[in-house]
């Protein structure tokens, strides 16, 4: 029993001393200009996921459900969401391959999220990603509406999509 | 020694275990508006420069560091980088985020020149600093003007911060 003991607590220390070994002697790959290797990629991801479902408020959009509610968001987000997360109708975002994780491309992929998730990442933002908090740029209201449009930028009613027009400038 | 083996081995899976369970389950917090604690942040920004320092290339600027070409790097700079970094000659910004960007004009920068040559052309991974060397970025020459204007951000020449600052109010 005294050696389980002693067992356990080397592996406590031996995994301790490694990991702030491989660290601080810069062992861990920093470059953003790879691709996440398929198990950090499934491990953090669902991670991420995990934990906005955890967190996030479940309650329903309170906007209403109409063509200017997602006109309003299409509109913030051909502003500032589009350089990195794309645009719909146009190839994947180039910026958004630059970052590590890559920035999902919602006009291809959708979202898993509801609306209220949606709302919640934008307010907050995700760590350890490009992701950075929209909070102290928008109100609640005008990332209510960003939720709506991204919830529905796969299927947008023709008016809506009309409306959004993509940016002149390039984004970067 | 049987025992001692066993411990080590059932504490390794248990820690394991314990952490992708951890991170399967929510538990890890994701929201990015708040500041990282003192610890997180020291780890991961002495990771980050340990990790640069061991991949960056040990090689001198092919520039020539001419007042000119500081204008031409913080032209690229105001356009390209300003927005997360800050401006010369302006205050700090409040910022919100997990691992806030730099501003160089007020902490300056602990990497060499071709460290940050290389910090500009790869990015750093899990945070803001995408990789500009990919197609689409900057060439080279102007990866090497960023560096070099960025390295001097702290103290640009008089001369140099009007020329930048002039026509971009």
């Amino acid at each position: 029993m005294k050696n389980f003991v002693w067992g356990a607590v080397s592996a406590i220390v031996v995994l301790a001393v490694g990991v702030l070994g491989y660290l601080e002697l810069g062992f861990a790959s920093v470059a953003a200009d790879a691709r996440p290797s398929a198990w950090e990629a499934s491990l953090m991801t669902s991670a991420v996921h995990a934990s906005v479902r955890r967190r996030a408020p479940t309650i329903e959009n309170p906007l209403p459900r109409s063509d200017d509610t997602l006109i309003a968001g299409g509109r913030l987000y051909m502003n500032d969401c589009v350089g990195c997360h794309g645009a719909p109708g146009q190839p994947p975002s180039d910026f958004g391959a630059t970052f590590y994780p890559r920035v999902p491309q919602f006009p291809r992929m959708g979202s898993q999220y509801s609306e209220a998730q949606l709302f919640w990442v934008a307010k907050h933002g995700v760590r350890m990603s490009g992701m950075y908090p929209q909070s102290p740029g928008y109100s609640d209201s005008q990332l209510w509406s960003l939720a709506s449009f991204i919830s529905r930028i796969r299927d947008l009613p023709p008016a809506v999509a009309k409306a959004v027009q993509p940016p002149a400038s390039d984004p970067r | 020694m049987k025992n001692f083996i066993f411990g080590f081995l059932s504490t390794t899976a248990l820690i394991l275990v314990g952490l992708i369970g951890y991170l399967r389950l929510g538990a890890a917090e994701v929201r990015a508006d708040v500041s990282a604690a003192g610890w997180q942040s020291r780890l991961f920004h002495s990771a980050v420069r340990a990790s640069v320092k061991r991949n960056a290339p040990r090689v001198q600027s092919p520039r020539a560091h001419t007042d000119d070409e500081l204008i031409a790097g913080g032209k690229l700079y105001l356009n390209g980088c300003a927005g997360c970094h800050g401006r010369p000659g302006r205050p700090p910004r409040s910022q919100t985020g997990f691992f806030p960007p730099p501003e160089f004009a007020h902490v300056g920068t602990q990497f060499s020149e071709p460290e940050l040559f290389w910090v500009v052309k790869h990015g750093i991974r899990r945070t803001g600093m995408s990789a500009y060397g990919l197609p689409g970025g900057y060439s080279e020459q102007q990866l090497w003007l960023i560096a070099d204007f960025v390295e001097h951000m702290k103290d640009l020449p008089q001369s140099v911060r009007d020329a930048i600052l002039s026509g971009n109010p």
